[in-house]
């Protein structure tokens, strides 16, 4: 390797090689999704959030919360995530199309928030959220600088938390929730997947299981469990191979959606 | 050029001998050595983020309810310190004292040097900060706002000036694979940057496109940036201090353009089951075992690093070591059915330390300790310290890295019992996580010593600048 040039050519061409592969082709792949319009529904999905979800996106992004939740569903059959209520398919790149930047995360400290809004058993509601953030669990910090305490002055602030016992702010004061927790709690309500995609259909039947079975010992309960949650003979019924997805997915739908109404 | 003060300067107490102290480390050495100053004050403060990061995982209220501290903005900062702050200018020094020394003349451009490394520490300074009042972009190993990278660009720039000119003016003809790989890091990451920029922060790619995008930035920033310098270092002071040729020498070149070429593939198993296009998976784990080849070749370079007592070895031994498992463990977590048991887990946090800590940083102390005494032309200040360092190091990087992979496995295991509530999943890793804070601490107080020991050689080294270029005032300053 005695040639300057040649070696910096080659430099170049092994960066721009997997760039162009790699995020170009990715680019090329799914960088232009658009929503998909169900017929049936009268709507396309996924559905443009509120602008306040919008503004708590930057919230969740500003504090760092990535760094302890995931927001991507493993598919079912690989890992739990459906068992743990996270979401019942696998999350796919046209979940994410209207996010700013989405924040599918690397480690899992905290739950999944992918399907947050559509949590399973028991969906969360505002006032649970605000409480969570602001006196935290022993697995969640409370974070207070989201919140102001103040003195009441007249009527009680309808959006004061209630808290009682040692986190009660004291005779004459409120906790109320900032602007930046307001748009944090309407972001994290505002995140449901609902809605099933073609793509995000379970492929067919036998994948996961010979998938599981091939994997290590620990995955095994997990495949045991799999197959009574995935809607197979349904959705193998209305969604049968070769048909056109647009065809196929208002059977599907239906039945999402009252999930999502809920 | 003279250098009889270098000469002169290199008395009994000094650690090298006098022939190996050349007129190219005493042009550079003021540039030189604020870059590797800089670079390990910056290990330091990583040290106490890391240290309050450490114990957010097994007591979450620790400093929460401080805004400029939450986990995922100490844990930013930490990361961006030590990448940036530490392994950037360290590694820099190392690769442009590797390219001046095998190029065989000074240094030049060492104004754009000194210019661009003060521009880059501030940039960092001012991403650190950025990242404090919350505008992190939340990408791993690309924290910093948009207002800080395309100024860090322009100084990494800067710094790369003095190695690019090394480079062309070698006066030998043939090169050695420690310039290969300090050429490769220079100038790969200004373009891997200047993408990543482009594509995350100033023209942002539609959903997930983003992620894969970082994915391939942040593999970028390991395969095609650290861990060049990391082996740049190593396969420069390995021979160094061996005096023999390297084994195996002549797949060396083999071994370097597997890593530039296949490396970068490899980013996609941290996107395992992802909503992202499969291929990118599939391609990353078999880029994954590909890379194999590179890390069989570099063990069967550097396997002459042993037999050889010295202090800058041990250290490179370590790294070696460290580099090559990192390696192999992370060919056998692409697997899909391993890594559904240690994806999202901290069992992931654990290779990324084995491969910044153990395998980069302790290529990079044993280099410290081989460049610092030929830049001062005085011995390391103290062996003590050098000898605690090296003990308190070692002994940290071990149980940094045990005790977070045995977490991530129980947190992993935990995670596949869907009947196992997270604050139990938190719980039943405490014991590893609270050892984990003791190894952080150890850590940041042996880094406390190597910033101790070399500011003191510093201090010596110009109080006998001063003793030889003033041999009037020679009395006052020894009375000092």
């Amino acid at each position: 390797m005695k040639n300057g040039p040649l070696l910096f050519l080659g430099l170049f061409a092994a960066l721009s090689i997997s760039w162009g592969a790699i995020v170009l082709g990715t680019h090329a792949q799914i960088g232009a999704l658009t929503p998909y319009y169900d017929d049936t529904e009268g709507a396309s999905f996924p559905k443009r959030g509120s602008g306040l979800a919008a503004q708590g996106e930057r919230e969740y992004i500003a504090l760092g919360c990535v760094a302890c939740h995931t927001q991507q569903v493993r598919r079912p059959g690989f890992g739990v995530d459906d068992l743990r209520g996270w979401g019942d398919r696998q999350s796919v790149a046209r979940d994410y199309i209207f996010q700013f930047r989405p924040q599918l995360g690397s480690l899992r400290l905290g739950p999944d928030l992918a399907n947050f809004g559509d949590r399973k058993p028991n969906p969360p509601d505002a006032d649970e959220l605000y409480k969570l953030l602001y006196a935290g669990t022993p697995a969640h910090p409370s974070y207070r600088f989201l919140f102001d305490r103040r003195r009441v002055v007249g009527e009680r602030s309808l959006v004061a938390l209630n808290l009682t016992n040692e986190l009660a702010p004291g005779r004459g004061y409120e906790v109320v929730p900032s602007s930046k927790a307001e748009s944090l709690v309407a972001y994290l309500l505002s995140l449901k997947n609902g809605y099933t995609y073609p793509e995000a259909q379970p492929a067919a039947a036998p994948a996961p299981e010979k998938k599981a079975g091939a994997s290590s010992e620990k995955a095994a309960p997990a495949a045991t469990k799999a197959p009574a949650t995935e809607p197979s003979p349904e959705t193998e019924k209305s969604n049968p191979r070769g048909k056109r997805p647009e065809q196929a997915v208002p059977a599907a739908a239906p039945d999402e959606n009252k999930k999502q109404t809920k | 050029m003279t250098y009889i003060p270098t000469t002169a300067r290199t008395g009994p107490r000094a650690g090298v001998a006098a022939a190996d102290v050349t007129p190219m480390d005493v042009a550079a050495r003021g540039p030189l050595l604020l870059l590797l100053g800089s670079g390990i004050v910056w290990l330091v403060l990583s040290g106490v983020l890391g240290l309050i990061t450490s114990i957010q995982l097994h007591s979450p209220h620790f400093l929460a309810n401080c805004s400029f501290l939450t986990y995922g903005r100490a844990e930013a900062m930490r990361e961006t310190a030590f990448v940036y702050g530490w392994a950037a200018n360290a590694g820099l020094a190392l690769a442009i004292w590797i390219l001046g020394r095998l190029g065989g003349n000074p240094l030049r451009g060492l104004n754009w040097l000194f210019g661009g490394a003060a521009a880059w520490n501030t940039a960092v300074f001012v991403g650190v900060i950025g990242i404090a009042i919350g505008d992190l972009t939340s990408f791993s190993l690309f924290q910093m706002p948009r207002y800080a990278q395309p100024f860090m660009v322009v100084a990494y720039g800067a710094i790369a000036i003095a190695g690019i000119l090394a480079w062309m003016g070698r006066r030998t003809d043939g090169t050695y694979a420690a310039q290969w790989y300090a050429l490769a890091a220079l100038f790969l990451f200004p373009w891997l940057s200047t993408i990543g920029q482009y594509v995350l922060l100033w023209a942002p790619s539609r959903g997930v496109v983003q992620n894969v995008a970082a994915d391939w930035y942040a593999q970028g920033v390991w395969t095609l940036w650290l861990a060049p310098l990391g082996l740049a270092a190593a396969y420069y002071v390995i021979p160094k201090i061996t005096g023999k040729v390297l084994a195996n020498y002549d797949a060396a070149p083999l071994g370097f353009w597997a890593l530039i070429f296949v490396g970068a593939w490899t980013g996609g198993r941290h996107l395992i089951g992802g909503p992202v296009p499969a291929w990118i998976v599939t391609v990353a784990v078999v880029a994954s075992v590909v890379l194999l080849v590179h890390y069989l070749i570099v063990f069967l370079n550097l396997r002459s690093a042993w037999g050889v007592p010295s202090t800058a070895l041990g250290f490179i031994r370590f790294g070696v070591v460290a580099y090559l498992l990192g390696g192999a463990i992370d060919a056998v977590t692409a697997f899909r059915s391993v890594a559904l048991e240690t994806q999202f887990t901290l069992f992931d946090v654990a290779l990324q330390q084995l491969a910044l800590y153990g395998g980069l940083s302790m290529m990079f102390f044993g280099a410290i300790y081989f460049m610092v005494p030929r830049l001062t032309g005085t011995g390391w200040a103290s062996s003590g310290l050098a000898v605690a360092h090296r003990f308190l190091v070692t002994i940290g990087v071990i149980v940094l890295v045990v005790t977070l992979a045995v977490a991530g496995w129980s947190e992993g295991a935990d995670l596949l019992n869907a009947q196992t509530p997270f604050a139990d999943i938190v719980d039943h890793a405490k014991l590893p996580l609270l050892i984990h804070s003791g190894a952080q601490f150890v850590l940041l107080l042996g880094n406390l010593l190597l910033l101790a020991n070399f500011l003191q050689t510093i201090r010596t080294s110009v109080v006998a600048d001063v003793i030889a270029l003033n041999p009037i005032g020679t009395s006052e300053v020894s009375a000092t």
